[in-house]
């Protein structure tokens, strides 16, 4: 049996050829190059003699959120912060992000990545998307939507890396967002890789990491955040159809129950200035059950002309009566718009709250001309406009709540290539 | 949120259920006999489409 070539050992420290600094390797025998903290120079990881990469003459004062050799868990897993670095977009106005390169021993490396106080975790894909178009890449079964495309540079390194990176390093980055989920890729002239993330909060990498203070504050919506709005969409949907559809079942067992029962129809003549027709009482009546309404309806005959009607509902056995006044008038004729009319030759009116009793009615019409009329008493008849309003007092809820979903994807978009309303904002 | 809607709804049925049974209306049914004698003789002068116009002043 042949023996296997001894491994060399990994490095697990170096000092710092560029400024003398003791650098510790945290991840040995997978990091390619180590950036030192105090100076910036980019130092081959697996060289014990700490080959210099890339030197820069100024001195590199980048401090990560998350201190180097910080230790955590995220998703069930132990990492530990190994590197950092600081990019941004060459833009006319650059955009800055920050990424901390974590590391286990068994599960090797993650991107934690944080964006304006978002946060996304991510790691290599496993695997290229199966469709890539332009506006849309599918992941593992998920349709991603295009997000967003820069050209990136690197800023500052620090800690170790298992490629080989150093500033000033450029790349095309695409994003596409299945929120809460993300897919990048980047595109250096040498190769393109892709990496899937998955959005956590401020809250939740401070804590595994056990961080002091505060997470940074999230500025926006961020690319891979998800809605708190669409889980509960499809919720609101079926509420809103089943309140509806009691509302409308309610008035319509209200219709078939209650009595509809006409108590009073009887027609007068009304002639000007005629004492014996200014003011008519009918026979008593009976309004029975509980208490409920009255609809009054006055029909006429009037044309070109109004009348005026004062009413009193009288309760023939307590003296108690309530008295209410209507207008009608008709008119009609023709101009250079065309035909028009105005006003109707009838009236109808909901009495609320009528308890049961025997009642009269007395009529005082009043008008410049003669007409005929006609007053219609119905006792308990449920009102079509109340269904109307608490149909229409139950859309607000849900329409706020869509007004809401939508503005929280229209902030998310307007801060990509696509966005909803035309303009980018920096709001909130 | 779908708990406090679910509160209102039910809240909204509720009032339409108490208003279909007692008959109650927060309106009232009296009209005033607001419309000037000058305006009844003159049928057609206070149409909505009167008032889209403009005023520009006594010529």
């Amino acid at each position: 049996m042949a023996l296997k070539p001894p491994t060399p050992p990994s490095v697990t420290s170096l000092v710092c050829r560029g400024c003398g600094a003791p650098l510790e390797i945290r991840a040995p025998g997978r990091s390619i190059v180590v950036a030192c903290g105090a100076c910036g120079t980019v130092l081959d990881a697996q060289d014990p003699d700490g080959t210099i990469i890339a030197r820069y003459e100024t001195r590199n004062t980048v401090v990560p959120r998350i201190p180097l050799g910080s230790r955590g868990r995220l998703k069930g897993e132990a990492w530990e912060v190994v590197g950092y670095q600081v990019r941004r977009t060459i833009a006319d106005v650059p955009f800055t992000w920050f990424e901390h390169l974590l590391h286990n021993p068994t599960h090797g490396f993650r991107w934690l990545v944080e964006s304006s106080g978002h946060f996304t975790l991510a790691k290599s894909a496993s695997g290229l998307p199966s469709t890539v178009a332009e506006n849309e890449a599918t992941y593992l079964g998920d349709r991603y939507q295009h997000f967003q495309t820069a050209k990136a540079e690197t800023v500052h390194v620090l800690g170790e890396f298992p490629w080989v990176v150093e500033a000033g390093d450029t790349a095309e980055v695409d994003d596409f967002v299945h929120p809460p989920l993300m897919l990048s890729r980047e595109r250096t002239g040498q190769e393109t890789t892709w990496s899937a993330g998955e959005y956590l909060s401020g809250d939740t990498v401070w804590k595994a990491f056990a961080l002091p203070g505060a997470p940074p504050d999230p500025v926006g919506v961020g690319a891979a955040q998800p809605s708190p709005y669409t889980p509960r969409s499809g919720t609101m949907v079926l509420m809103l159809t089943l309140f509806i559809a009691a509302a409308v079942l309610i008035h319509v067992l209200f219709s078939i129950l209650s009595q509809h029962r006409i108590v009073l129809d009887q027609a007068w003549e009304f002639q000007p200035n005629s004492a014996a027709a200014a003011s008519v009482m009918t026979e008593p009546f009976v309004l029975d059950g509980r208490t409920s309404n009255v609809v009054a309806e006055i029909s006429t005959t009037l044309s070109q002309s109004w009348a005026y009607f004062t009413l009193t509902l009288v309760d023939d056995e307590s003296d108690g009566s309530r008295t209410f006044g209507r207008e009608i008038s008709y008119y009609f004729g023709r101009d250079s718009d065309g035909a028009w009319t105005e006003g109707a030759s009838w009236d109808r009116v909901w009495l609320p709250s009528v308890p049961a009793g025997r009642y009269v009615l007395i009529v005082e019409p009043e008008g410049p001309q003669p007409f005929n009329y006609r007053v219609r008493l119905t006792r308990d008849v449920p009102r079509p406009l109340f269904v109307w309003l608490a149909i229409g007092g139950l859309c607000l809820p849900p329409l706020v709540f869509w007004w809401r979903q939508w503005r929280f994807e229209t902030r998310r978009w307007d801060e990509s290539d696509h966005p909803m309303s035309g303009s980018s904002s920096d709001d909130e | 949120m779908t708990r406090a809607y679910a509160v209102f709804g039910t809240l909204v049925l509720a009032a339409l259920t108490w208003i279909h049974l007692t008959g109650w209306s927060p309106s009232n049914v009296t009209e005033e006999k607001g419309i000037p004698k000058s305006v009844r003789d003159n049928p057609g002068s206070y149409r909505s489409s009167y008032g889209t116009r403009p005023y520009t002043g006594a010529k």
